[in-house]
């Protein structure tokens, strides 16, 4: 199946790069490339001495983002190419009928910013929904130094090629018939990605709202609410605000594989 | 007249050896009357209804404050069910029996004006709450509030309706408080209508000189008739409010009205001592200063509550609620699920408290609220499409541990030292070191027991659990034996 490939292909590309020591600070770190924690899975991965150094060079580090604050919108000009270092971030698009489609929410050590890849501007909006830190890389000056540095250009598609597998899986969450099912595949891909950069996978603070995550998942948020407190109740999760601790990983997966809940959409 | 000073004794052990008994223990849950010992330590402190208690909020927290802690209520993946308090402030006669915000409403005109303010406040705030959170608790509040007739009161009921989620589960609480002189059993059937499933009754006392004291006459054979006419339709929980230390009031006409009482069984009694605050309330100077019971009076006429509520079968809750052991907040109390809020003891866990009407407060997330208090100021706001909060209060950490802790002693009589240490990430010891001193004395004279795992509140410091709750409020100094008269009104 191809749902089960790609979470295959998530789960397989995280290993080789999970060099990061479980626990790390990622705030208290320098900001430079060479010594930033989250050196393994990002772009200078495989480079290193003056190369890493030119890289180095044209990362802009900006200043912490605050809840609420804008990275980017949809027609902002000059893409550049975002990692999140710390906190969470969302990405969306305005549809054609007015309304926000919700794309992503983005952890530490994730990319953002490949929809700007293409052209002149960027197609969708990214937001931070708790206070972030991110390092900017601006596509322009990105392409002058990958095209000199062969290491660079290769990790570069790691990474693009990393962010649409994770991409896929919204398709594939949407796909789900079952309420549960695209809930349980989401919160089993958020544990996952925790668990790649070295986090704890059983405790989660989800940082974004009912509203948001129901937007993401096209569910009202009633349903949300009513999943979760189903899986309170059978001992799946414990729910306390936005802290969700996994109790029991292998029922949760169950319902991601998509073990009829009862539960239909319309 | 002179009273001598009655102390109630009981038959329990003496306190040293109470110690260390659990607090669902049906007989360490009997409080014991310690004259001496009330009268030395209950000095005048807040009820911890909330803590931080209204006195420290302020006007910095403003409607952009409330309507932002509102959004992030609506955020979490389960949010809290909502609690909703409306406050009617206004009476028919002018009564001058209680310190509580009241205006006197000589015309109706002006109790229509006012529902149609409540019902724009009722618009303005259920558009800042998800539709989808269950209302399980709405209380109207208030002095009197069924001053309200019926379509006045069906009014505000369909406005809630279309703009909430109203409970209809048996589980929901939903209370009003009555005035015994006014209410009719016409009025409990319409109500059980309405869905509202709690009643409160104001009786200050049956004798007849107390109650011309203060302006009320209220008869036995008419509160006998409401509490049976709750009890036919269904009303889960009936409750009298009782008041002691009211002008004229003896302890011989107090046994008799508490004896009047215990017979008609209301489910809960809450026995209140009678508030009195001359400069804000004119209409109160009525009440001759000469006709208020003496100290040693208040506090015979409090152990004497105590010794026959006990007597009769009620059990002590805490604060002033005595409740019959087959009732939610009995059985609450029991299974350790007792909640304390701003409407004072509850079933229901941790709730969103959204406040209508002038001066109602809300809590919600960890943000507090007060409404204006004055009547003008209220109807100005909300007539300028404004939320009309005057001030409130973001709790700090350090008051979201305190106001656990309070909590528990309010709720389960002890608090759980280690549980509370690995909750809020403390070593409870350490943290608590100020308020462990303070603690001393109220050991030492057996209220208290300490131990490595808990801190419990002994027979003899039931009374005085507010006592030993000012002893954890960062906001006060050393609760001082003798510092103020006893028996002084929260």
């Amino acid at each position: 199946m191809i749902e089960q490939e790609l979470r295959n292909a998530i789960a397989q590309r995280a290993h080789p790069m999970s060099v990061i020591h479980p626990g790390l600070d990622l705030e208290t770190l320098r900001q430079s490339c060479a010594d930033c924690a989250l050196h393994d899975m990002c772009l200078p991965a495989a480079i290193d001495g003056e190369d890493l150094a030119r890289l180095d060079r044209v990362v802009k580090r900006r200043r912490p983002l605050e809840r609420g604050d804008v990275l980017f919108r949809e027609g902002t000009e000059l893409p550049s190419l975002f990692v999140v270092r710390s906190g969470t971030l969302k990405t969306s698009t305005t549809l054609p009928e007015g309304d926000v489609q919700i794309l992503g929410f983005h952890l530490p050590g994730e990319i953002i910013g490949l929809d700007g890849l293409s052209g002149e501007r960027h197609m969708a909006s990214a937001e931070a929904l708790e206070s972030a830190t991110v390092c900017e890389v601006p596509f322009v000056r990105l392409s002058e130094v990958a095209a000199s540095v062969p290491g660079l250009q290769l990790q570069l598609y790691r990474v693009m090629s990393r962010e649409f597998v994770r991409e896929q899986l919204h398709p594939v969450m949407m796909g789900r018939k079952q309420a549960m099912a695209r809930l349980a595949l989401f919160l089993h891909g958020f544990a996952e990605r925790r668990r790649s950069t070295g986090l704890d996978d059983t405790d989660l603070t989800l940082s974004m709202s009912r509203q948001e995550l129901a937007n993401y998942l096209g569910l009202v948020i009633e349903t949300v609410s009513r999943l979760f407190s189903r899986l309170q109740a059978q001992g799946v999760l414990s729910v306390d605000r936005k802290r969700v601790r996994i109790l029991d990983p292998a029922a949760l997966d169950a319902l991601a594989k998509g073990e009829d809940d009862g539960v239909h959409l319309h | 007249m002179h009273v001598e000073l009655i102390v109630i004794k009981s038959s329990l052990p003496a306190t040293g050896d109470d110690r260390g008994m659990p607090a669902h223990d049906p007989v360490a849950n009997i409080p014991l009357f310690d004259a001496a010992l009330i009268s030395r330590y209950d000095v005048s402190g807040p009820r911890y209804s909330s803590y931080p208690t209204t006195s420290q909020f302020n006007d910095a927290f403003d409607a952009d404050a409330f309507r932002a802690s509102a959004l992030v209520s609506n955020e979490d993946p389960i949010p809290r069910e909502l609690s909703i308090y409306v406050h009617v402030p206004s009476c028919l006669g002018p009564c001058y029996y209680r310190g509580c915000n009241r205006i006197i409403v000589r015309e109706r005109r002006l109790a229509e004006r006012y529902v149609d303010h409540l019902v724009r406040d009722i618009d303005q705030m259920s558009a800042l709450f998800d539709h989808d959170r269950r209302v399980m608790q709405v209380h109207f509040g208030g002095v009197t509030p069924n001053f309200l007739d019926g379509a006045q009161l069906r009014r505000l009921m369909d406005v809630l309706h279309r703009h909430f989620d109203l409970s209809r589960e048996p589980g929901r609480e939903f209370g009003i408080a009555l005035d015994a002189r006014t209410a009719t059993p016409q009025d409990i059937a319409m109500l059980a209508a309405l869905g509202f499933n709690r009643l409160s009754i104001g009786i200050q006392d049956f004798d007849t000189d107390a109650q011309l004291a203060i302006n009320r006459v209220q008869g036995i054979a008419e509160t006998r008739a409401l509490l049976d006419a709750a009890e036919h339709h269904g009303f889960r929980s009936t409750s009298v409010d009782l008041f002691y230390g009211v002008p004229l009031q003896t302890v011989e006409r107090f046994t008799r009205t508490l004896e009047l009482i215990v017979a008609m069984r209301p489910r809960r009694i809450v026995v209140r001592a009678y508030a009195r605050f001359p400069p804000r309330f004119p209409a109160q100077r009525q009440s001759a200063r000469h006709d208020l019971p003496d100290a040693a009076t208040r506090l015979a006429l409090l152990g004497l509550a105590v010794e026959c509520l006990c007597a009769a079968g009620y059990l002590y809750i805490g604060m002033d609620h005595f409740a019959l052991p087959d009732d939610d907040l009995a059985i609450a109390q029991r299974e350790g699920s007792l909640q304390r809020n701003l409407q004072g003891y509850s079933t229901h866990a941790q709730t969103d408290l959204i406040g209508i009407g002038v001066s109602s407060i809300s809590h919600v997330g960890t943000c507090f609220s007060q409404n204006r208090r004055d009547l003008a100021g209220y109807e100005s706001a909300i007539d300028a499409a404004q939320l009309p909060i005057w001030r409130g209060l973001a709790m700090s950490d350090d008051d979201r541990i305190r106001a656990d802790v309070i909590q528990q002693l309010m709720c389960r009589n002890e608090i759980d030292l280690r549980a509370t240490s690995t909750k809020h990430g403390i070593v409870f010891e350490d943290y608590f070191v100020d308020s462990l001193r303070r603690l001393d004395p109220l050991v030492a004279d057996g209220l208290v027991a300490r131990s490595r795992s808990r801190i419990t509140a002994l027979p003899r410091g039931r009374l005085l659990l507010r006592t030993i709750a000012m002893c954890f409020d960062a906001y006060l100094g050393q609760p001082n034996a003798n510092a103020s008269p006893p028996f002084r009104t929260p």
